[in-house]
């Protein structure tokens, strides 16, 4: 018998600390966004019921958005700069980069702007 | 030809190797001396789960928070592995799945299983439930939902006694010995920054940024991904994380440092080389012998392909030389005829009018001259071939002879050509040779003049390169003048050729036979498409490029000023490209070389990465840095929460405390200390120190924290849950949120 049979027969087998009646109740998949979203909902029928302003929610903990002008880097490369293509507004150092960013094959562009959550969504 | 010789000194680069496999597979051990009612700590991460009692300093099991599940055909029955033991398997390495969805537990079958293998491998022999109190950390506020599903896994699954919830970076700093002070938790998904006064974290200012050592993973796999798209391997996360843990540090001055990156001093220190194994391929080398027969065979092929072209040239020729003395006859005949004659027979002839005709004869001399110009066989001996048949008449000669006569009139009127042709070459040649001389004297007596001449040329060259390129860009782009004005052409061509019915013999007529339609009779009509074709013209740009480097030669060589520099292939150095630095580090790359085919190159990636912790922007992530929160909290928020004061800030700013492993990236204590410091008014005392151990002080906090005073009054028990349910809780100082 293999050491991966031997580990996984452990495991699977009785493990004698479960409660011998207990079975697993069948549980939804939930995705994150639907997670987060049940719990707006929730929080928000909670303060209606009685509002709570020192409330503490997963929400309520997002940092908020910096208020320092932001700094601008080359899609690319990643270097500092100001330029940004007109075509498909990815930023760019030089020259060089602004012909490989001109000459972007389709999607591709998109792919680099999704680094930076700029990418155009379609719902 | 320094730079050559530099070239030739600079040692290649270490390549180092990136790991085959992720994480190699382990045993995980089992905890031999369990007890009863001792607490039980679990710190239940992202990425990994540490695992043990708390009698002991450290956990007794640290493994990744994964499973593998699969049907293991050998043995035909399901197989579950945990942890580090899936990877003593191949087969399960692609079957690996995560209970998490980002932050959220999104699949509870792997948390059971999970935890069944933590119960297990910690010796848990109660029987029947887990007779042990319970230690976990959570995300901080989490969705009540998340924190139910856990609490009637563990009640009702495990049937525990009772349970305490806190956070991770929380139980660090308690671990730590820590009072008053910021924590700043770094974590798989999230990085926290926490206010603490005596103890008591002040979490209604507490926030948290959404970026931790996951996502900075996935964009440098996302980053590289793009860096290098036909990169012929995969790398896996794991690899990548390793990556990331292993070459990424935070630098002290971002803004100095990312704009230095790619010049060849620093690439020299810092571009890391990274291979991928591959097997080599060894290419099958050709002997001497063979290498010899391939090239006699293609010199062979293509001297009969000349031969086939020359043969096709002459016959062309010969039949435009008819043509011309044809007309040129006609045209001598016409003088003599009265007007009617001569608009009958140019009518006939398929001509509009007598211009119509001369322009034809002019275009007939033209092509003839560049035809005679070409290479039409310099082979041919020099005395003159005879034809005696020529010049006897036909009555005179017999069927057999009549036969022969009009072959040897063809032949002739080759070999006539051919002379033509040859007088035609040398004295091209005689005015080249001239042309050069007189180029030679000028140089002599006017050498700037002659520079500043060539220089012109050479700019006038360049230009027309440019424009090309520039052309041949504006085209891609429908709307442009470019591709307007290539429209109108065509447009006005197309009208051209349905205006006037073309001339010629009505015996060209084209595959739809219409005899109207005589385009391509004439060599030249093709030309057409020379105009309007999208500013391809490959010929001439070879030109061009020819005559460029011919000039660039002469200038080399008479003007001092000129130097390798200033040419124009020296301008494409790699040297002087700043996407190969980027791409391919500070050595020229080979892409047949088959280990640089499978190297990445991390350079600028290196301080890119841990940048996002104190830029998120970079990311897109439309939050405050780690900085500016720390700044943000400590001078604004905390002073201006109720029942606190500017003097808890200063006492905070003495203890600023870093945990989490993102904090292991070096530099980064250092960067946080000069980066507050620069905010902070002046003076202020401030201390940034990291956990002792960023990756276990919190399951060690937890230990510590689960047998003291602290913790007494603080658990859950199961008849509680019972009755209260899971909105139930307990403040504990540890993050336990009330939901």
């Amino acid at each position: 018998m293999s050491s991966v049979e031997e580990v996984s027969d452990a495991l699977n087998g009785p493990l004698v600390f479960r409660p011998p009646g207990y079975k697993a109740p069948k549980r939804r998949h939930r995705f994150l966004r639907q997670i987060i979203n049940d719990e707006a909902k929730r929080v928000q029928l909670k303060q209606q019921q009685a509002h709570d302003p020192t409330l503490i929610t997963y929400q309520s903990l997002a940092a908020p958005p910096s208020l320092k002008p932001i700094k601008t880097y080359c899609d690319i490369t990643g270097l500092p700069t100001n330029y940004k293509s007109p075509h498909n507004q990815l930023r760019y150092y030089d020259k060089e980069c602004y012909d490989i960013v001109k000459h972007m094959a389709p999607g591709v562009d998109q792919q680099y702007l999704a680094l930076r959550s700029a990418n155009v969504v379609l719902k | 030809m320094s730079s050559k010789q530099a070239e030739e000194e600079l040692p290649p680069r270490p390549a180092y190797p990136i790991p085959d496999f992720g994480p190699t597979g382990k045993l995980e051990p089992y905890y031999g001396s369990y007890e009863t009612g001792v607490p039980i700590a679990i710190d239940l991460g992202r990425s990994t789960t540490r695992f043990g009692l708390v009698k002991e300093s450290d956990p007794n099991n640290v493994f990744p928070t994964l499973i593998s599940r699969f049907k293991d055909r050998r043995v035909n029955k399901m197989v579950t592995l945990v942890g580090n033991e899936m990877f003593l398997d191949t087969i399960s390495k692609s079957n690996i799945r995560s209970a998490f969805d980002g932050p959220m537990i999104n699949n509870w079958d792997v948390i059971e299983k999970v935890l069944d293998y933590g119960f297990l491998h910690s010796g848990v022999s109660s029987q029947g439930r887990v007779d042990n109190p319970v230690v976990m950390n959570e995300v901080l506020a989490t969705p009540l939902q998340q924190r139910a599903g856990m609490m009637e896994l563990l009640f009702e699954g495990f049937e525990i006694p009772k349970v305490a919830f806190g956070t991770d970076c929380l139980f660090s700093y308690y671990q730590n010995g820590g009072s008053t002070g910021l924590v700043i938790g770094t974590g798989h998904d999230a990085t926290h920054v926490i206010p603490v006064v005596d103890q008591k974290p002040v979490l209604s200012i507490a926030k948290r940024i959404d970026w931790g050592g996951r996502q900075a993973t996935n964009y440098l796999m996302d980053f590289i991904g793009l860096k290098y798209p036909y990169f012929p391997t995969r790398i896996t996360p794991f690899q990548m994380e390793k990556i990331k843990q292993d070459y990424c540090y935070v630098s002290k001055d971002y803004g100095t440092e990312v704009s230095n990156y790619l010049s060849l001093d620093n690439l020299e220190k810092n571009d890391i080389v990274l291979e991928a194994p591959f097997t080599e391929i060894i290419k099958h080398q050709k002997t001497e012998e063979e290498l010899q027969i391939e090239a006699e065979r293609k010199r062979d092929q293509i001297k009969k392909l000349h031969e086939q072209a020359r043969e096709r040239r002459l016959e062309k020729l010969v039949q435009k030389e008819a043509d011309f003395t044809y007309y040129t006859n006609l045209k001598d005949r016409m003088k003599s005829m009265n007007k009617r004659e001569q608009i009958d027979i140019l009518r006939t002839e398929g001509f509009d009018d007598e211009a119509d005709m001369n322009k034809y004869i002019g275009n007939l001399e033209k092509s003839l001259k560049k035809a005679r110009n070409e290479d039409i066989g310099e082979n041919t001996s020099d005395e003159p071939p005879s034809f005696p048949l020529i010049d006897v008449p036909d009555e005179q000669l017999t069927e057999e002879q009549i036969k022969e006569k009009r072959k040897q009139r063809l032949m002739k009127a080759n070999h006539d050509a051919r002379i033509r042709a040859k007088q035609e070459k040398e004295l091209a040649q005689k005015e080249a040779e001239a042309a050069a001389e007189k180029d030679r004297k000028r140089r002599e007596t006017d050498l700037s003049g002659w520079i500043a001449e060539r220089r012109e040329k050479l700019e006038k060259l360049t230009q027309n390169v440019k424009e090309r390129k520039r052309l041949k860009e504006e085209l891609t782009d429908r709307k442009s003048r470019a591709a307007q004005n290539r429209m109108k052409n065509i447009a006005s061509l197309a009208d051209e050729d349905r205006g006037s019915g073309r001339r010629k013999k009505a015996g060209n007529v084209t595959i739809d036979n219409d005899p109207n339609d005589t385009f391509g009779a004439n060599d030249d009509d093709w030309a057409v498409y020379r105009d309007i074709a999208r500013g391809e013209d490959d010929d001439a740009e070879e030109e061009e490029q020819q005559e460029i480097l011919k000039i660039e030669e002469e200038l080399l060589e008479f003007d001092p000023d000129f130097t390798v520099e200033d040419t124009l292939q020296r301008q494409y150095d790699w040297r002087n490209s700043l996407i190969h630095r980027f791409l391919r580090g500070p050595r020229n790359f080979d892409p047949e070389d088959q280990h640089q085919q499978h190297q990445i190159h991390i350079n600028v990636e290196r301080i890119r990465i841990p940048e996002i912790m104190f830029q998120p922007s970079i990311a897109g992530v439309d939050q405050a840095g780690i900085v500016e929160l720390s700044e943000d909290t400590l001078l604004r928020r905390l002073p201006g929460e109720t029942g606190f004061s500017g003097d808890d800030s200063n006492e905070m700013m003495k203890d600023v405390f870093v945990t989490g492993g993102q904090s292991l990236f070096q530099n980064f204590q250092e960067r946080l200390e000069t980066d507050l410091r620069a905010v902070l008014p002046v003076g202020s005392l401030l201390k940034v120190r990291r956990a002792q151990d960023p990756l276990l002080d919190a399951w060690r906090g937890m230990a510590k924290w689960s047998v003291s005073e602290h913790s007494k009054n603080s658990y859950i028990s199961r008849q509680e849950y019972a009755e209260y349910g899971a909105e139930y809780m307990k403040e504990n100082n540890m993050g336990w949120v009330k939901l």
